[in-house]
């Protein structure tokens, strides 16, 4: 071949291989990338007051001072929204305003009774009010505004009627006027359609026991039962979510000649036009920050709190510290038994049918899916081993790291053997030259000489065990529990909580940022534990060649 | 050690050959330490075979206590065979067996009841390429003691240094005894691997081609060291350095196909060799 064409050749080859580290690359960080950016917004967000009132209550963490002052301020914008959806809604309810004039009716009944009036002018009252309450009753149910401005009126006359004033009739009167206030804002006809938006309203804006809203609930509402909905939005992106749903309405309408639905977006204050609720839309959402008060967070007690509500609020503690539980205890059990095994197939070993038997045993146990170890390891180490050691019969943090060592053991196997062949035959020789014994050599001069190759190894085992979630769904993982006090009792882990949440109920959707959260944390952990490692190889390394 | 032991421990019926090639010297009660005629290590037709292939046939020799010996030949003579047969080290190798009586101190070494850890301890051994292992020079030279037992730091301090003066490299390491012995160079190393084979209280130094892997500075200084050692230690060195075997040795022995040609003095066997063959080799005719 001509210099020249060996040369291209070779250019050739280099750039090939560039283009690959660089595809690689590019892969990994299309891949990760996402994640990462969305597992760092558990740590990194915007959050509001509502999320400092939360660390307040659920994990006593705060600026007492600085919080009620920011509290006072946004409490104070906030009663513009309340008065404001106040005002509507009290001219629109007309089953409560029916219901509150015939309780009028009653109470003005026993206030009367109650001042010793006469039984003639009792009963004159009593029919009044009773034909007051009616007139209302109809007004309410008319859906003409000239039909309700003629009630209206026809009820206010006894508004100046001095047997009426002072006493609590006197609300019959306000109950009209708001009403006639309110038809006059509003088209009656459509009156049920208000109070389905007026509703929808109220639970963006307060939330309801089920659900968080914008502002979370009015101070005089009582408390509710959970914590997850007792405060308004924590952070700004999800206040933005339902800023979008607090000004503009979804609606699936049904399509004509179609049996498909057809998403209708309106904006609320299209559809509250000319009510007293009409300036709400713009004034939340000109005035958010002043709602909210946002403020850059930095909530790294992520990687320590307990979480609250099933991952609702708080962090991912007890997740790392099972996971690294489960991950050491693991690395305990496969290191001696993989390189006392490697051990036994390098220095011990014939080519004999046995050797050949155990290699294929070896292979095909690194083949066996996950899942698989799981289930043996429920067999196996919980209901089968456990009783027969007097421990209890109950998947714990023992039998899923035996189970996970299990799993990883090919590998241990593999890498340790490869590293304890590499070991320089010169070692062996001048070891047995000296006298020592095979096992003597292997302990003190070929272990520690095979010993960045068995690193290699945990490296490989360490991020195959702490990412694994089949083979402790049944010996040892917990969505929720306590923390664990000893290796016999189970335990929650970063993976195991990963899958929970995402197969879990609507958790996933409603707090993304945790769950993206967790799986960061998961390879964030990996990374340093694989770094511990690394370093530690090089430096065992370095040791070895004398530098 | 008797010379009458020696006879005693030697079974006749394992000898199979008794061709003695070697000259061996009359007992002579005064003669100085080099010239002793008692034996240290005593060869009677041994041979060794991996599965079916002879690696050294027949070969009967006596080594003799302080001096140093050495095995000259042509590549795959069967030179390091014979000379790692002496501490057993081919056992490493699978489907082995020998025939014959390979005695050291009068003590068969291939019988069955032979403690493999005395007699490696009896039997130093100094390899090819310098191999020492990947710790410090200290754990290095102390390691033969702490397999004998020496657990005492005051004394493994003492043995070490013994050792590293009568390997010559003392003066050059004694202010890092901490660092590692894959950080010195080549010559250093096999220095230190000689010193690591003393530390053991040998009685017995064999080695194996120990300069082939170093240049003529380093090998310069090891010749040097071998001088000193042979007051003190039976040598039986590996060479393919004629000069080497001319300049460091008293007796030397030419192998040639797995065969002993010729055993005797080395000034006879340089300039006077009885067997064609040898003289062939030493000339440069041959090999």
């Amino acid at each position: 071949m001509k210099l020249a064409t060996r040369g291209m050749l070779d250019k050739g080859f280099t750039v090939l291989t560039g283009l690959s580290v660089v595809a690689l690359t590019l892969v990994l960080i299309a891949v990760l990338g996402p994640m990462v950016y969305r597992g760092s917004s558990a740590v990194l967000f915007t959050g509001t007051v509502e999320f400092r009132k939360m660390q307040r209550d659920l994990f006593d963490r705060s600026n007492p001072k600085r919080l009620s002052a920011e509290i006072a301020e946004t409490e104070a914008a906030r009663q513009e929204v309340y008065r404001m959806v106040d005002a509507f809604k009290k001219g629109i309810d007309i089953d409560a305003m029916s219901d509150r004039a015939r309780e009028i009716n009653r109470e003005f009944g026993r206030e009367l009774r109650h001042k010793d009036t006469p039984t003639e002018q009792y009963t004159e009252l009593r029919s009044r009010s009773r034909d007051i309450r009616d007139k209302l009753s109809g007004v309410f149910s008319s859906q003409d505004i000239e039909a309700i401005e003629a009630g209206v009126e026809e009820v206010l006359v006894h508004a100046d009627d001095p047997n009426f004033q002072g006493t609590c009739a006197e609300e019959f009167f306000e109950l009209a006027r708001n009403f006639r206030d309110a038809a006059r804002q509003v088209d009656l006809s459509h009156y049920h359609d208000y109070l389905v938006a007026l509703e929808e309203v109220e639970l963006v804006l307060f939330g309801s026991d089920e659900r968080n809203g914008l502002l979370g609930p009015r101070p005089e509402e009582p408390k509710r039962a959970l914590a997850q909905v007792c405060y308004g939005a924590t952070r700004m992106d999800q206040a933005r979510q339902l800023l979008d749903r607090l000004l503009v309405a979804e609606q699936w309408v049904p399509q004509e000649g179609s049996e498909s639905l057809v998403k209708v977006r309106t904006p609320r204050v299209e559809q509250f036009k000319g009510t007293a609720l009409e300036p709400l839309f713009p004034y939340v959402e000109s005035n958010l920050s002043k709602l909210l008060n946002p403020r850059f967070t930095c909530y790294w007690q992520f990687f320590v709190d307990d979480n609250v509500n099933s991952h609702y609020f708080g962090g991912v503690g007890p997740e790392i510290l099972g996971t690294i539980l489960i991950t050491v205890l693991g690395m305990v059990f496969v290191v001696p038994l993989g390189v006392i095994a490697a051990a036994y197939l390098v220095e011990c070993s014939s080519d004999g049918w046995i050797i050949r038997l155990i290699r294929m045993c070896i292979n095909t146990l690194a083949g066996v899916p996950s899942i698989v170890f799981g289930l043996f390891g429920l067999a196996f180490f919980v209901l089968f081993l456990f009783p027969l050691l007097g421990f209890e019969q109950k998947p714990c943090i023992l039998a899923a790291s035996m189970t996970l060592a299990i799993l990883t053991l090919p590998v241990m196997i593999r890498a340790s053997e490869e590293a304890i062949r590499t070991v320089p035959m010169s070692y062996k020789e001048g070891s047995l030259a000296l006298g020592a014994s095979r096992f003597r050599t292997f302990v003190t001069v070929i272990l520690p000489a095979a010993l960045p190759g068995i690193l290699t190894g945990v490296i490989l085992s360490l991020s195959r065990v702490a990412g694994e979630t089949a083979p402790i769904l049944f010996t040892g993982a917990v969505s929720l529990g306590p923390v664990p006090k000893s290796v016999f009792d189970p335990t929650r882990t970063l993976s195991y909580g990963s899958y929970d949440m995402a197969v879990g109920d609507r958790l996933a959707m409603m707090v993304p940022h945790n769950q993206y959260g967790m799986v960061v944390t998961l390879i964030l952990l990996i990374l340093i534990l694989n770094a511990m490692a690394i370093v530690l190889r090089s430096r065992v390394f370095k040791k070895l060649k004398g530098h | 050690m008797q010379v009458s032991a020696t006879a005693n421990d030697i079974k006749k019926s394992d000898v199979t050959t008794t061709v003695s090639v070697g000259n061996r010297p009359a007992p002579q009660p005064k003669a100085p330490a080099t010239e002793c005629p008692c034996t240290i290590v005593r060869s009677e037709g041994f041979s060794l075979y991996y599965g079916s292939k002879a690696g050294v046939k027949d070969i009967t020799m006596d080594i003799y206590p302080c001096s140093v010996t050495a095995i000259i030949g042509p590549s795959g003579c069967g030179k390091s065979t014979f000379l790692r047969s002496i501490n057993r080290m081919n056992d490493l190798i699978p489907h082995v067996r020998t025939e014959g009586v390979l005695a050291v101190d009068g003590h068969d070494i291939y019988d069955k009841r032979t403690n493999l850890v005395s007699l490696r301890q009896q039997v130093g051994m100094v390899f090819q390429k310098p191999n020492p292992f990947p710790k410090s020079i200290f754990d290095n030279i102390a390691y033969g003691p702490r397999l004998q037992g020496v657990r005492r730091k005051g004394e493994l301090q003492h043995i070490v240094e013994q050792s590293l003066k009568a390997a010559a490299i003392w003066d050059e390491v004694k202010d890092d005894l901490k660092k590692s012995a894959l950080a010195l160079s080549g010559g250093q190393q096999q220095r230190l691997c000689i010193a690591r084979a003393l530390a053991t209280r040998p009685r017995v130094l064999l080695m194996d081609e120990p300069c082939s892997a170093l240049d003529p500075i380093a090998t310069g200084r090891i010749e040097d060291l071998i001088g000193q050692l042979q007051s003190t230690y039976t040598i039986v060195i590996v060479t393919h350095n004629m000069q080497q075997a001319a300049r460091v040795s008293e007796r030397a022995a030419f192998f040639c196909l797995g065969e002993l040609i010729e055993y005797d003095k080395t000034t006879k066997i340089f300039s006077n060799p009885s067997k064609k063959q040898t003289e062939d080799y030493v000339t440069g005719r041959f090999g």
